[in-house]
């Protein structure tokens, strides 16, 4: 036997996830025809393609109606606070690299108050998987403006409407260093939602997937253009990106090839405004990740803890006269 | 016709001195004023592998990184190279260190003598140039101990490398395990309990916290799905196994806790304790398996009892694969010839051939051995240069053969024996040789490559599937030839510069030695005859011819005269036996390989059959048409080109030999080609000893390309580095199944 036991042995286990072996027990309390349901599915069907071991698998989120998603997931989840989802996922990374980490978190979550924890996540660009569900307001609060409402939106905060510009989380990405992986998906066209985010789960880095999410109870209408007119919808192909089924094809299209690794187009296609695009815009395999990086030549095991605490105590310990240790040889 | 004289010496006219040394050292002064790959510094904490390295090439480095060029460096050039002979001056007479400690000591010294002021120029200048050593650890020279220090550090490099890589898979999975429990236990009532929720607050805060009944509230919250005890069971069992395994020893001291058994030691001084301790490390070497898989399956939740259990109970030591042993030490056992049993060797053997992880180095101090014919004839002339050759007979063996002289060149070699999965076998000869005096062991080393003697050698099972791969044997000289020749400069007895091409051969590596100096004694030069005949030359005739004719050797005596020296038939059988093995050697590696001449003569019969056929028919064909006047037939076209002047040697190829081109030596040459800047060649030997028959002088005495097949891509690559003018173009490999080809390709690229 010249193959890996355990790896042979590990082939004896077989494992066959069901879509429901990642539901939870608790219903979704969604509004109707919210566009959070489609990426929960989505992501039910990536475990379940990936046959992830539920408890190998976490969800961490911060606080919205959309950070509500690690209820309804049958994981290991982490239901934070208000736009920390990111630093909360970096901890869970770091200390367990074999767990597989997603985070929901809430344009307010993400680019208002947990906007700095977004920029150094990009930066730090640890191996996770990052959906931001992205449906222009504070849904969960009723109705307030949030950075990325569309300018003239009327809210509870902005009764006359916004007078600023939206802030674009794609641009934004892809100008922070060490960004490796940014792409667009729409809760629409659950096809190609899925196939980004397998990608997505593929790249080793962070991986930032920003999905433009519609919240009929807040945002009526908001993309009712988009979803009837698919000729508005602009798809990005390539060999290293999107490869779209016939089926997909026949209905949008309207595609660009684009090379992920093209910063430049990269940025232009991001600030398109009269179009969405839709799939990867970035993608970089080469960028180093953080948690490789603090990866330590050596496990902290108790024993070591221990031991290095220990040294370290020692140093400054105040030994009475009859005492002290004899120095170690 | 008086004396024969070395250059630089006044002339004598004593008698032949019964003192000699082979010739060829008359080249040599003293070692101290060379450069050369000693003294060696054993880097520690080797991050980039290197291992060890000259510490001739750590001041170049050093120079080449803080002296500025041209002149306005000069000055600091010289200061270091200055310390760099001290150190070397220090080494030479016994002294050892680290390189940082020989270093200051040393400068400190120079300092003194030279009058100059601490954070003077000097100084200032020194201390820049350390700063950019970029490696530390102990300077040796070369001597008897050298084998056993280069090869031990070779062995805790390699060690140390695994040790790392084991202590991140164990360490990792001890983690694991540890938090499985630790999340468990967290379920527990002790875990929040009163006592266990107060010592977690810390006193200071403790006060006014009612820790009974915060235990209570939380006992009711808690989850109740405790670990099922088997679980727990084989998780505390699989931890235990782990943290109490003694392969490898801690890294820090202090982690060995009182009680517990010290780790394994990995160095035996004899082959049988190898294999003993082997035996008895058996069944903990299964257990740790069984423990280490249990692990990996329990950390990813994947063991089932059911489906698992038979298994691990099943294995047993038959089970082990090499990719399980790979994970564990390789042993190091240090053998020297000579003073351990020869029952031993046997030993040795049946350790090679078992496929199991020991390193074996056997160091040699003397190769040619006693010159009594005890207890077997062919005890004269060596038999330790053999035991290398005998264990590429067990095929799964590495084995590696180099002298001292060429440990540095064989690095890579010698990182992969030790790296290798399965046993090897290092033969290495110290040149430390007790009976022979007045020669540093450094030259005496060399000398034994040199006369094929001890040829440098290599075999690597895990290079490839075929002997091409497996098999190197570049590293010596003058690899097609049976022994390398080299020019000898010396002067009449009018004081007139005179040259003669000659070999240097097993018979003048005996020579060197007090034991065998009887048997090639100076014949003194009133009995010189038409009669003699260069050894090398003599040893190629048949029986018939060789009775006819006097054999001879070149040596100088006390008065470095040279002389003629007689060769005793009990020695010129050695130096045939030697050719022997030589040939052996050479055929292994496809030089002269006796199955492809033959198969290429057959051919050749062939082709020149068709093309006298073909010719014919033309001839026929060309009458026929018309009778106009005949061209010249054309000419061979030239391969390599020859810069200033025809080689005097008539070893090149017959192509390139005749037609010298008159093109000048700075035009660059054609293509691919490894060429040098003749004119610009210092005739510094750094090549030429390298390989002959790559590298040879013109007739003004600087180097050329006399063969680009002569010699390996990888010796274009070393000579290019070692060429201090930096002249050497080693052009694109000739032969695209050369090992190592792509590092060797970046290396070149400095020299395109
Ligand atoms: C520190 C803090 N500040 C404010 C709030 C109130 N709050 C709850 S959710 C939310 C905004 C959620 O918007 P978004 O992140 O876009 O999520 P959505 O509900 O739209 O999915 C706010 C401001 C809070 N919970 N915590
Ligand atoms: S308020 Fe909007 S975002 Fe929140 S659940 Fe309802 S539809 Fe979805
Ligand atoms: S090594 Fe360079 S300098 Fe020295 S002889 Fe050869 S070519 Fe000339
Ligand atoms: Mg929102």
């Amino acid at each position: 036997m010249s193959e890996n036991l355990s790896a042979c042995m590990m082939r004896m286990v077989e494992t066959d996830y069901a879509l429901s072996d990642y539901q939870s027990d608790i219903a979704p309390r969604w509004c109707v025809g919210c566009g959070d349901t489609a990426i929960l599915t989505a992501m039910q069907k990536l475990c379940r393609d990936e046959q992830l071991a539920p408890e190998k698998t976490v969800c961490v989120s911060g606080i919205g109606c959309s950070s509500r998603l690690p209820h309804y997931m049958n994981a290991y989840g982490f239901h934070g606070i208000h736009g920390r989802a990111l630093p909360v996922a970096e901890g869970v990374k770091i200390r367990r690299p074999d767990l597989d980490v997603f985070v929901t978190t809430g344009d307010g979550d993400c680019t208002s108050i947990g906007a700095a924890h977004w920029i150094h996540a990009i930066r730090y660009n640890m191996n996770m998987t990052v959906l931001l569900h992205d449906n222009q307001i504070y849904g969960l609060t009723k109705k307030q403006a949030s950075p990325t409402s569309p300018i003239g939106q009327k809210s509870n905060t902005t009764p006359f409407g916004s007078v600023l510009l939206p802030l674009n989380p794609l641009t934004v990405t892809l100008g922070v260093a060490n960004v490796s992986f940014v792409a667009q998906a729409v809760d629409w066209i659950p096809d190609l939602l899925y196939d980004i985010l397998k990608k997505a789960f593929h790249h080793r880095g962070l991986s930032f997937v920003r999905i433009l999410q519609r919240c009929p109870e807040f945002m009526q209408h908001r993309f009712d253009d988009y979803v009837r007119d698919p000729s508005k919808m602009r798809i990005l192909t390539h060999g290293n990106g999107l490869r779209l089924s016939p089926e997909v094809s026949r209905v949008y299209k309207n595609q660009e090839t684009h090379d992920p690794l093209d910063m430049g187009r990269a940025l232009a296609i991001a600030a398109i405004a009269d179009e969405i695009p839709v799939g990867i815009l970035y993608n970089d395999p080469s960028v180093p990740c953080y948690d490789d990086l603090r990866a330590g030549e050596r496990p902290s095991t108790p024993a070591l803890v221990e031991t290095v605490l220990r040294e370290e105590f020692d140093k400054v310990t105040i030994w009475p006269d009859d005492a002290e240790p004899v120095a170690a040889e | 016709m008086q004396h024969q004289k070395m250059p630089g010496t006044t002339p004598s006219h004593g008698p032949a001195s019964a003192v000699n040394r082979p010739a060829l050292f008359a080249r040599y002064g003293t070692l101290e004023d060379l450069r050369y790959d000693y003294p060696l510094v054993l880097v520690e904490d080797d991050k980039g592998g290197t291992q060890f390295r000259p510490l001739m090439r750590l001041i170049d480095d050093a120079l080449g990184a803080v002296a500025q060029p041209g002149p306005a460096g000069e000055a600091q050039r010289q200061q270091v190279l200055r310390l760099e002979a001290a150190i070397r001056r220090r080494v030479a007479a016994g002294e050892s260190g680290r390189l940082s400690d020989l270093w200051r000591t040393s400068a400190a010294a120079l300092l003194q003598a030279q009058g100059e002021q601490p954070f003077g120029p000097m100084d200032t200048n020194l201390d820049r140039a350390r700063e950019r050593l970029h490696a530390d650890g102990m300077v040796i020279g070369c001597d008897a101990a050298t084998p056993k220090a280069v090869l031990s550090h070779a062995w805790h490099a390699v060690h140390r490398d695994k040790a790392a890589a084991f202590r991140k898979k164990v360490d990792g999975l001890i983690l694991r395990l540890s938090d499985i429990l630790k999340a468990d236990f967290m379920k527990s009532d002790e875990a929040h309990g009163a006592e266990a929720l107060k010592s977690a607050v810390g006193q200071a805060d403790s006060v006014g916290i009612d820790f009974g009944a915060l235990s209570g509230i939380l006992a009711r919250a808690r989850p109740v799905d405790r670990l099922p005890e088997d679980r727990l069971h084989r998780i505390g069992w699989a931890l235990s196994v782990l943290g109490g395994q003694r392969f490898y020893g801690p890294v820090r001291g202090s982690e060995l806790l009182p009680g517990q058994p010290k780790p394994h030691s990995y160095i035996f001084e004899s082959c049988a304790r190898a294999l003993d301790a082997y035996r008895e490390r058996l069944p903990e070497m299964v257990e740790f398996v069984k423990a280490l898989t249990t692990a990996e399956l329990e950390a990813e939740g994947k063991y089932r009892p059911a489906q698992h259990d038979p298994v691990l109970n099943a294995y047993d030591e038959s089970d082990l694969t090499a990719e399980q042993e790979a994970l564990l030490p390789a042993a190091l056992v240090l053998l020297r010839d000579g003073e351990d049993d020869i029952a031993e060797t046997v030993r040795a053997f049946e350790a090679l051939a078992s496929g199991l992880p020991i390193k074996v180095l056997v160091q040699t101090d003397d190769i040619l051995g006693t010159t009594s014919p005890e207890p077997s004839r062919h005890a004269f002339g060596g038999g330790s240069a053999r035991l290398a050759a005998m264990a590429m007979g067990t095929n799964n063996a590495f084995a590696l053969q180099v002298s001292s002289a060429h440990l540095y060149r064989m690095r890579d070699a010698l990182v992969r024996g030790m790296r290798y999965d399965g046993a090897a076998l290092f033969c290495v000869y110290s040149g430390a040789t007790p009976s022979v005096e007045g020669v540093a062991p450094y030259l005496l080393a060399a000398a034994a490559t040199e006369s094929r003697a001890f040829p440098t050698f290599c075999y690597d099972p895990s290079a490839g599937p075929d002997w091409a791969r497996r098999f190197d044997l570049a590293t010596n000289p003058a690899l097609e030839a049976d022994w390398p020749g080299y020019r000898l400069d010396f002067e009449d007895g009018t004081g007139q510069r005179l040259s003669i091409d000659t070999a240097f051969s097993f018979i003048d590596f005996a020579m060197c030695d007090a034991r065998y100096a009887r048997y090639s004694q100076p014949i003194a030069q009133k009995d010189w005859s038409e009669k003699m005949l260069p050894a090398a030359d003599w040893l190629t005739l048949e029986p018939a011819m060789a009775v006819a004719r006097v054999p001879y050797v070149l040596g100088i005596n006390a008065h470095n005269e040279l002389t003629r020296c007689g060769v005793a038939e009990k020695v010129a059988e050695a130096a045939t036996r030697a050719i022997d093995a030589w040939r052996r050697l050479q055929e292994l590696a496809g030089i002269r390989n006796s199955h492809a001449e033959r198969l290429l003569a057959a051919e050749r019969v062939k082709f020149e059959a068709r093309t006298a056929e073909a010719v014919a028919k033309a001839v026929a064909a060309a009458a026929a048409a018309a009778p106009a006047s005949v061209g010249p037939a054309p000419t061979v076209a030239v391969v390599a080109s020859v810069p200033a002047a025809s080689p005097a040697r008539a070893a090149a190829p017959s192509a390139a030999a005749t037609a010298a081109p008159a093109a000048s030596a700075a035009a660059a040459p054609p293509s691919d080609l490894p060429w040098i800047e003749t004119a610009r060649c210092t005739t510094c030997n750094e090549c030429t000893q390298i390989n002959a028959q790559l590298f040879a002088y013109n007739d003004n005495m600087q180097a050329y390309i006399v063969n680009p097949d002569g010699g390996s891509f990888r010796q274009l690559v070393e000579a290019a580095e070692g060429c201090q003018v930096s002249i050497i173009h080693p052009g694109k490999p000739r032969n695209p199944d050369e090992p190592d080809l792509p590092a060797l390709i970046e290396r070149a690229k400095a020299f395109a």
